[in-house]
């Protein structure tokens, strides 16, 4: 799986189409605030998707290490975290020059930009505690506690709280469903694109977290610590 | 001279400077894009190497 082929070369099918069509689509015209910008969708919004479904296999790896104790479950763990932590880093500096054009400021403390911005700090703090422990069996199993807890603060900050108050983001209180994928809410047009982004993007950011999975194992097998 | 040049761009009626230039930012997207899988591939190619250097 690590080394296979054909998910990589899809990966660059979907963004080379997401990239190209991304751009051609014909995108509904509302009122004049929004225009072509919607177009980010297909950009800044599966970075978010992406972030969830990569931190979502470092917990499942986390959980994995918990069991078995297993220094190569830790090692996945904590490259999918790193690159789920680059992806909501990307999503969030592209929101803020989003919301800078759309909403005039790129900081206007929305509760989903807020949530967001918390729920990274906590990620933060893994690399912080990762980097603070020098026995690695101990940091194993330390960083694979927080990482279940702070996948779980993901809850709270992203898919509960940001719901329950008004929101610029789609999807706050007085505006039903999803934030972020509103089946109802997009034209056909842009499903087209943004179901392959979701996936393209989330494809390359397995591929970037399989490199450091690699490279890390060859890092352990050399000190003979597998 | 880069007014003369900008003139010349402006005179184009090729595919890149239609529909507001939309093209034209499309294929610089692109060419990004393109750029970053060859890096992300070429590296993937040196981490193989050395997975079967280690190997042997």
């Amino acid at each position: 799986m690590l080394r296979a082929r054909w998910w990589k070369i899809l990966s660059i099918i979907l963004l080379v189409y997401t990239c190209t069509y991304g751009f051609l689509v014909k995108v509904p015209k509302l009122d004049d605030r929004l225009q072509e910008s919607i177009r980010n969708f297909f950009f800044h919004v599966p970075m978010w998707f992406g972030m969830m479904i990569l931190l979502f296999v470092s917990l499942v790896y986390a959980i994995k290490y918990l069991r078995a104790a297993n220094p190569v479950h830790d090692t996945y763990s904590m490259a999918y975290a790193s690159t789920g932590l680059l992806f909501g880093f990307l999503g969030i500096v592209t929101g803020a020059f989003w919301a800078n054009y759309q909403w005039g400021s790129p900081w206007v403390g929305d509760p989903k930009q807020n949530g967001a911005a918390i729920a990274l700090l906590i990620y933060f703090a893994y690399f912080v505690l990762r980097g603070s422990l020098i026995d690695t069996e101990k940091r194993a199993r330390l960083s694979a506690v927080y990482n279940i807890f702070s996948f779980f603060m993901l809850f709270p900050t992203l898919w509960i709280l940001p719901r329950l108050t008004e929101s610029l983001h789609p999807g706050g209180q007085g505006s039903d469903g999803n934030p972020g994928l509103n089946g109802k809410d997009m034209s056909a047009n842009m499903r087209t694109v943004f179901y392959p982004a979701v996936i393209g993007w989330t494809l390359l950011g397995v591929w970037i977290s399989t490199l450091h999975i690699r490279v890390q194992l060859l890092k352990l097998k050399k000190e003979g610590l597998l | 001279m880069f007014q003369l040049l900008q003139a010349k761009a402006v005179d184009n009626s090729g595919i890149m400077v239609q529909q507001g230039k939309i093209y034209l930012v499309m294929t610089i997207v692109t060419i990004i894009l393109v750029g970053l899988f060859i890096y992300v591939a070429s590296v993937d190619k040196k981490i193989t190497a050395l997975e079967n250097n280690a190997k042997d």
